[in-house]
């Protein structure tokens, strides 16, 4: 065993309770003969990850989560979610509720945007972890099989918006709708609410393109404010009543379906932000 | 195998063997037809077992064999598995194995009296990685085109696609393999060649998903395209499927992460000095993303499945892994890299 796998098995066995690792032995993941599946994902890496996310989602976040119940046990889905906050921690919130909340555990596949896979240890870290690149081969195979995708329609240009427009969903991209349609995956829509404030921005390198980042933002505190995260699942939005697969080719109605995911994703936001009783509560 | 012949260029490799010792053990293969470079047949004889040395750059020696013994033999169908395995070898004699003789082969088995079922076993190695592209690889996925790939792969790529383009247009069935790579000696695997040393040098921040087929699922594979009448072109995975780091670890060799650029001059010397395979500019991209096959074709038309892994023995030691999901392999540390399922 590799000094990462002992590393990975130490910190779950240290940091997360009993309970919880034999929760995790029920993950379900298709082995592809050695203990990975063939996009990389490690059972053992999961577990760590979610021990070392405890303190973020327990302590510094202080997650409040509502609806998860609304996360298909088993079977094809895609949960699409807003955007925001500098740094993709409201993907890892956002995958660390899915995983607390789903019994057995299911690992929300997340998509990462184009250029997160030639990020050095960045991208093997997350491959671990169930994220994949954001190719649609990739996307639609792993429908295919029954996984859970993780999805981000608004894309960067969620995540780059100015403070002054938080919580204003950017437009979202048709592919989810596309994927679900054509493989009949009921879209949840989730609210992330505390994400937006979490990070302020100071600046952006706008040159900097280094790995294929759309830039180098530079942070004004060196960590992330301890805002409070409030995470909201919808009722799933289900396209297997409505369309039939050869609908996903038609413009017209993956843009509608889109737009309506994106309403629902902002009709959450906005009841997030009414029942939120501060930035830090 | 509907009761023809068959013919099996490249038949002294370790595939070739193997593939011609599987075909006579079946009961509804007539006879075979090895044919090779090499003067002597290097197994044991058999009586329903023809070797023909043949150069099969020249066009004449082709043309002979096929309406000869193929004819006299009454072969129905082809596994055209010879190409050159060495990375450095370049020229016209090694692009006129690796493609004119592929091109050869069609054109005159298209007008073979007995011929029927053309399987061209060709590489994965032809596919692009890149991380903007799916690390799941299907049928469809670009194939690597960059002028200053070696030799090797460019004729690989023009062999593949010189096939392809008869598919339904020829009289002949065609299918088109494109195999993981074999994890084997004198097979032309750069990994093998990788994990012969005690030091594996490897790019710093990467440690990608690779594949890796044993001989005896590429024999598995070949034989039920043989035998099936599928057309098309199919993905043939391995049933290894592990991080670099893991397959150097399993190999029981010692993983050095090193900056990328220092990797090129790192193993040119190591060509260099020591006459070794192993070419970093082929293998650049691979060890840096994830370029896993996606077998879901071959699965469904040709029942293939890959069961033979190669490191099976240091997988069923390991307790870790025993408990997983799916069809309950895992793995673990083995001696060697190259085990017994290979032969």
């Amino acid at each position: 065993m590799g000094l990462g796998a002992q590393a990975a098995r130490i910190v779950a066995r240290t940091l997360l309770p009993k309970g919880e690792q034999a929760r995790l032995e029920r993950l379900a993941y298709q082995d592809a003969g050695h203990g990975w599946d063939r996009l990389g994902l490690r059972p053992q890496a999961v577990a760590a990850s979610l021990a070392a996310t405890r303190f973020l989602y327990d302590a510094w976040f202080r997650v409040e989560s509502r609806g998860a119940e609304h996360v298909p046990r088993e079977g094809p889905a895609i949960l699409a979610a807003n955007h925001s906050g500098m740094l993709p921690l409201d993907g890892m919130m956002l995958w660390t509720d899915v995983l607390r909340h789903t019994d057995p555990p299911r690992v929300p596949r997340i998509v990462a945007d184009a250029f997160v896979p030639r990020l050095p240890f960045v991208y093997t870290l997350f491959s671990r972890n169930g994220v994949i690149g954001g190719a649609r081969a990739t996307a639609e195979r792993l429908l295919h099989d029954g996984e859970l995708l993780g999805v981000f329609p608004e894309g960067v240009p969620g995540i780059a918006k100015p403070f002054s427009e938080r919580y204003r969903l950017r437009p979202f991209r048709v592919g989810h709708a596309e994927l679900a349609i054509r493989h009949r995956a009921p879209i949840v829509p989730v609210a992330i609410v505390g994400a937006e404030e979490q990070w302020p921005e100071l600046a952006r390198v706008e040159s900097f393109h280094l790995f294929g980042a759309p830039y180098l933002p530079i942070p004004a505190t060196p960590f992330p404010l301890p805002v409070r995260y409030h995470l909201r699942y919808g009722a799933a939005i289900d396209p297997r009543e409505r369309f039939a697969p050869a609908q996903a080719d038609d413009p017209a109605i993956t843009r509608a379906l889109a737009a309506e995911v994106r309403a629902t994703v902002q009709a959450l936001v906005d009841e997030g932000l009414r029942e939120r009783k501060g930035i830090f509560r | 195998m509907k009761g023809g012949g068959v013919l099996v260029t490249g038949a002294t490799t370790p595939f070739g063997r193997a593939l011609v010792a599987s075909l006579l053990g079946r009961a509804d293969v007539p006879a075979v037809l090895a044919v090779a470079s090499e003067r002597v047949w290097p197994g044991s004889a058999h009586p329903r077992l023809l070797y023909v040395p043949a150069d099969l750059t020249r066009s004449r020696d082709l043309r002979d064999l096929l309406f000869g013994p193929a004819r006299d033999l009454g072969v129905r169908a082809i596994a055209h598995s010879a190409h050159h395995r060495s990375v450095r070898a370049a020229g016209e004699r090694v692009h006129a194995l690796n493609v004119e003789a592929t091109r050869e082969i069609l054109r005159l088995a298209e007008r073979h009296p007995t011929i029927r079922r053309l399987v061209y076993v060709g590489a994965a190695e032809i596919y692009r990685v890149d991380a903007g592209l799916p690390a799941l690889i299907g049928e469809e996925h670009p194939i690597e085109m960059s002028p200053g790939m070696p030799q090797r792969l460019r004729d690989r790529v023009e062999a593949d696609l010189t096939v392809c383009t008869r598919m339904g247009l020829s009289s002949l069935s065609i299918a088109v393999l494109r195999l993981s790579e074999i994890l084997a000696p004198e097979s032309g695997s750069q990994l093998d060649d990788y994990l012969a040393s005690r030091v594996c040098f490897r790019p710093v921040g990467y440690d990608p998903m690779l594949d890796v087929i044993s001989i005896a699922d590429a024999v598995r594979a070949t034989e039920r395209a043989l035998a099936s009448d599928a057309q098309g072109v199919f993905n043939v995975p391995g049933a290894d499927v592990l991080p670099l780091s893991a397959a150097i670890e399993r190999a029981g060799r010692v993983a050095v992460p090193v900056p990328g650029p220092l990797l090129r001059p790192l193993y040119a010397a190591r060509a260099a000095v020591r006459g070794t395979e192993f070419s970093w500019s082929l293998n650049r991209w691979r060890f840096r993303w994830s370029g896993v096959l996606d077998g879901a074709r071959a699965a469904a038309l040709l029942d293939y499945r890959p069961e033979a892994p190669i490191w099976r023995d240091a997988i069923r030691q390991d307790p870790e892994n025993a408990r997983k999901t799916g069809d309950g392999r895992g793995g673990a540390h083995p001696t060697r890299h190259h085990l017994s399922s290979d032969t």
